[in-house]
């Protein structure tokens, strides 16, 4: 089986692709709109260059080949929220081609991404109505295509939340900031493939593509052949349902946009750098450090920032300290830590007296709770002291867990949690109590 | 003379000829410094805009164009849109969805087109500048047809905000008049580069040196085909040329024949993709059969509204982009193009200018045009079409009348962005030619 998709991405801009409005939350239908958003006669296109700076970072993301030269061209199509009837797009220059992402260290194969945009909105309200909304007409786009390189749903679904955190980061968006995320996907299980078209969030994506799966292998099995098609989405019923025989992209008769001219974007391509998305970081950390991708996936999906101050201290006082301080409280108080904003030199500072010898394990771990926390040393301590006593307990009354443990069996930690919880309500958070488990733990295995 | 007068006189000149779609028909004048007309493609809040186009009708833009606007600045009246073919599709103004522009020298004949109405403005009303559109000839056609000056600039000289597209890659905004000086006073104010038009945004200033022609290259493809009255006045012109110290030089440009199916390869191309806006929703006319779905409303309005020679075009334009024909006729046209602005460019090294007839004929009678084919009427436009796909400035200068008193034109074509030395031409030809004003009686 395989699966492609083609994936549209709203691009965080202030104003629209080609004009002026705002691309904020309207007030009503039809008010964020001026005359080249309503396609009116004599109105004309003028990029928007944020879009361009957006397209390249996600192309570099990609591992795309960014173009040095690039041009948009117009696909025609008649459709009421499609103002012009032409969309316009990228076709034979787009801003990237050529990428490759890596899904848990499988190869994933990128076709190209381009910039276009996107149309209003159509609301049916009845058989014979339906309003346009033209709010959204020409919000800026980049589509990702991929190369058919999925091998099922779930996989697929993976892909995209993994793709979804990589343009997040990129691009820097919030981590709760909602992404609007269309997706067109494409799966054949015997030879000729049908699109589902525009399918909107991960879990929908994957019960899409299950149930075109099903449709497939029972057409196949009873002898049939798939006939290439346009399927549609019912998000509430879960199924697919056809159909119009597929275009091909070159039936939309594209030409070049002649109001936009050609972009030679190689000195502004070269200025912009990029963050390591996650997924790249991932396998590079735990790589380069040698330690296992499950403590790198950790680091990095807590945060980035964590994952690069881990960096900080391997650099400095080697990877054992930093797997005994970072990968243990840091990173358990880190959400408290990033709450409250403050800087990591601190943490550095007392990881440092730490390895110069002058505090001991005990006292260490309280500095950098206190610190992280805010809490004084002393209710720090104590607090950690409670826990310590309390998982000691435990521990002592139930040797097997540190046995299992020490045979490899890292979740038996997780054990204490729920002893913990009993015996103090809310106290500690679980990342904390494991976090002390752990250390407890290891101290009586050596 | 009075307001009311002046308007009145408009309004029986238009009733005549016909040159306006909508025109100020009361109301005062107020102290402006100048009137002015624009082609009915440009759009103007004060009035319809309809480019010529029954899809369009009743259309009241919510913005001016940036050169219409520009001439309301420097103290100019918009007097009228001027009429003419549907969206600029024709060489005599004979597909308009408004009526049919008179010629002021013979009503029983055509102004020319696209800019028709245009032409006609210019020729008829006193101390007069018109705005006019070409994609292809539309402002040489009709100023040589009318016996008046017509300057279109290079292409991205004016800002095309606010014109109702034909071809986008070929639109030019420029002016007709019958007076050079009037010209060269306001090209320069409405060109200039406008951030809402990024094809405007990379001209070089636009500056009036008075930089006189020295030579003229007439390549002799040209004058092959032409009607004998306009070979007779423009050999007669190029022999004053020459007496007012110019070289004339008889050139070879093999390349100017592949210009004319370049050209309609991609003017179609782009309007058939302009005009799919065109549907029955959001404005213009909008009163179809609510009960079909979207796809049949769209077509039904298509159908009623456009005009033939607008469905020719789209049709056209949608058979050369389609797949399987996109790279043997679209690409390649975008090819020709370069090919053709190289043989200019070869050219402009050696000559100021290359000048031609404008036209093959002087304007037909009506009854001859309702009988040309589609190709016979695309054809005339063989002598406007190549500086046009090539994008670089020309002028047309009435050089002539034959027996019947029918004006004839002579094109200068120069190298971008040297508008100067065809303004300057245009004076100097005017000192010694007596441009003859179309007799006007009401």
């Amino acid at each position: 089986m395989k699966i492609g998709l083609e994936i549209h991405v709203q691009l965080p801009t202030k104003s629209k692709m080609f004009c002026s409005c705002p691309t904020t939350d309207a007030p009503a239908p039809n008010t964020h709109v001026c005359p080249t958003c309503l396609g009116m006669p004599g109105s004309r296109p003028v990029l928007n260059r944020e879009v361009l700076v957006c397209g390249i970072k996600l192309a570099k993301m990609l591992g795309c080949k960014v173009a040095d030269t690039t041009w948009f061209s117009r696909k025609t199509y008649f459709y009421p929220d499609m103002s012009k009837s032409v969309q316009i797009t990228q076709y034979d220059h787009p801003i990237g081609v050529g990428g490759v992402v890596y899904l848990n260290g499988k190869p994933i194969r990128i076709t190209r991404i381009h910039l276009e945009e996107d149309p209003g909105k159509t609301k049916r309200t009845s058989d014979m109505h339906a309003l346009v909304d033209y709010n959204r007409s020409g919000i800026p786009l980049a589509e990702i295509v991929t190369e058919p390189d999925l091998a099922t749903p779930a996989e697929a679904r993976a892909f995209l939340a993994q793709l979804i955190g990589d343009i997040k980061h990129t691009l820097d968006l919030g981590e709760n900031s909602e992404r609007s995320i269309r997706c067109d996907c494409n799966i054949s299980v015997g030879k000729e493939r049908c699109e589902i078209k525009n399918v909107t969030g991960l879990k929908n994506v994957e019960t899409a593509l299950t149930y075109e799966m099903v449709r497939q292998i029972k057409i196949l099995k009873a002898g049939g052949k798939i006939e290439r098609a346009t399927m549609n989405f019912d998000e509430s019923r879960g199924v697919t349902y056809g159909a119009r025989k597929k275009e091909f992209e070159a039936d939309y008769g594209y030409i070049d946009e002649p109001d936009l001219g050609i972009f030679h974007i190689k000195a502004l391509a070269d200025s912009i750098t990029i963050k390591e998305a996650p997924a790249k970081m991932i396998p590079r950390i735990a790589d380069q450090y040698g330690i296992d991708q499950k403590m790198a996936k950790q680091l990095v999906s807590t945060s980035t920032d964590l994952a690069l101050f881990f960096e900080t201290v391997a650099g400095k006082y080697g990877k054992d300290l930093a797997v005994k301080w970072v990968a243990g409280p840091v990173t358990s108080n880190w959400k408290r830590f990033e709450e409250r904003g403050g800087s990591t030199d601190g943490i550095l500072e007392i990881i440092g007296r730490f390895a110069a010898g002058s505090i001991n394990d005990s006292e260490c771990g309280i500095e950098i709770k206190a610190f992280m926390t805010g809490e004084s040393a002393e209710a720090a301590a104590e607090s950690s002291a409670g826990l310590e006593t309390l998982i000691n307990e435990f521990l002592d009354a139930n040797p097997k867990i540190v046995d299992d443990y020490g045979k490899g069996n890292v979740k038996a930690a997780n054990s204490v949690i729920g002893h913990v919880k009993k015996n103090t309500g809310g106290q500690y958070s679980s990342a904390d109590v494991v976090e002390t488990a752990k250390r407890l733990i290891e101290a009586r295995l050596s | 003379m009075s307001d009311a007068d002046t308007l009145s006189k408009l309004s029986k000149l238009n009733e005549k000829y016909q040159m306006f779609n909508d025109f100020c028909r009361d109301g005062e004048l107020g102290d402006a410094k100048f009137l002015f007309s624009a082609k009915d493609n440009l759009t103007s809040e004060e009035y319809e805009t309809c480019a010529g186009s029954r899809i369009l009708g009743g259309y009241r833009p919510i913005f001016d164009a940036t050169s219409i606007a520009k001439l309301k600045a420097a103290g100019g009246k918009l007097v009228g849109k001027t009429n003419m073919d549907e969206f600029g599709f024709g060489t005599f103004s004979a597909n308009s969805g408004f009526g049919i522009p008179r010629n002021p020298f013979d009503l029983s004949r055509s102004c020319g087109g696209s800019s028709g109405g245009s032409a006609c403005a210019a020729a008829v009303l006193d101390d007069h500048i018109s705005l006019g559109v070409s994609t292809g000839g539309s402002i040489c056609c009709p100023a040589s047809f009318c016996g008046t000056y017509g300057i279109v600039p290079s292409y991205g000289r004016v800002s095309r905000y606010g014109l109702i597209d034909y071809g986008n890659s070929l639109d030019k905004i420029g002016i007709l008049s019958v007076d050079p000086k009037q010209m060269t006073k306001y090209l320069p104010i409405i060109a200039g580069k406008d951030k809402e038009d990024p094809t405007s945004c990379v001209q070089p200033e636009l500056k009036i040196t008075h930089k006189k022609m020295k030579s003229v290259a007439v390549p002799r493809e040209a004058v092959e085909g032409i009607a004998k009255d306009v070979l007779e006045a423009f050999n007669k012109a190029l022999e004053d040329l020459k007496s007012m110290g110019i070289d004339v030089e008889y050139v070879d440009m093999p390349e100017l024949k592949y210009a004319m199916p370049a050209y309609y390869i991609l003017a179609t191309s782009e309007a058939s993709t302009n005009l799919a806006r065109y549907v029955g929703m959001r404005y213009g006319q909008q009163e179809g059969d609510l009960t079909l779905g979207f796809d049949d409303y769209f077509t039904s309005f298509r159908t009623e509204y456009f005009g033939d020679e607008a469905k020719r075009r789209i049709l056209l334009g949608t058979y050369t982009r389609m797949e399987g024909f996109r790279d043997r006729y679209y690409a390649k046209a975008l090819q020709v193009r370069l090919v053709v602005i190289d043989a200019y460019k070869k050219m402009f090294q050696q000559h100021d200018a290359v000048l031609t007839p404008t036209m093959p004929f002087v304007s037909p009678k009506f009854d001859d045009i309702s009988r040309m084919t589609p190709v016979e009427s695309y054809k005339a436009d063989f002598l406007t079409v190549p500086a046009n796909l090539a994008g670089t400035p020309h002028l047309n200068c009435p050089c002539g009348y034959n027996a019947d008193g029918m004006p004839i034109g002579m094109q200068f074509v120069s190298d971008h962005w040297n508008e100067d030395v065809l303004l300057t031409m245009a004076e100097e030809w005017d000192k010694q030619f007596e441009v003859r004003k179309a007799e006007v009686s009401l």
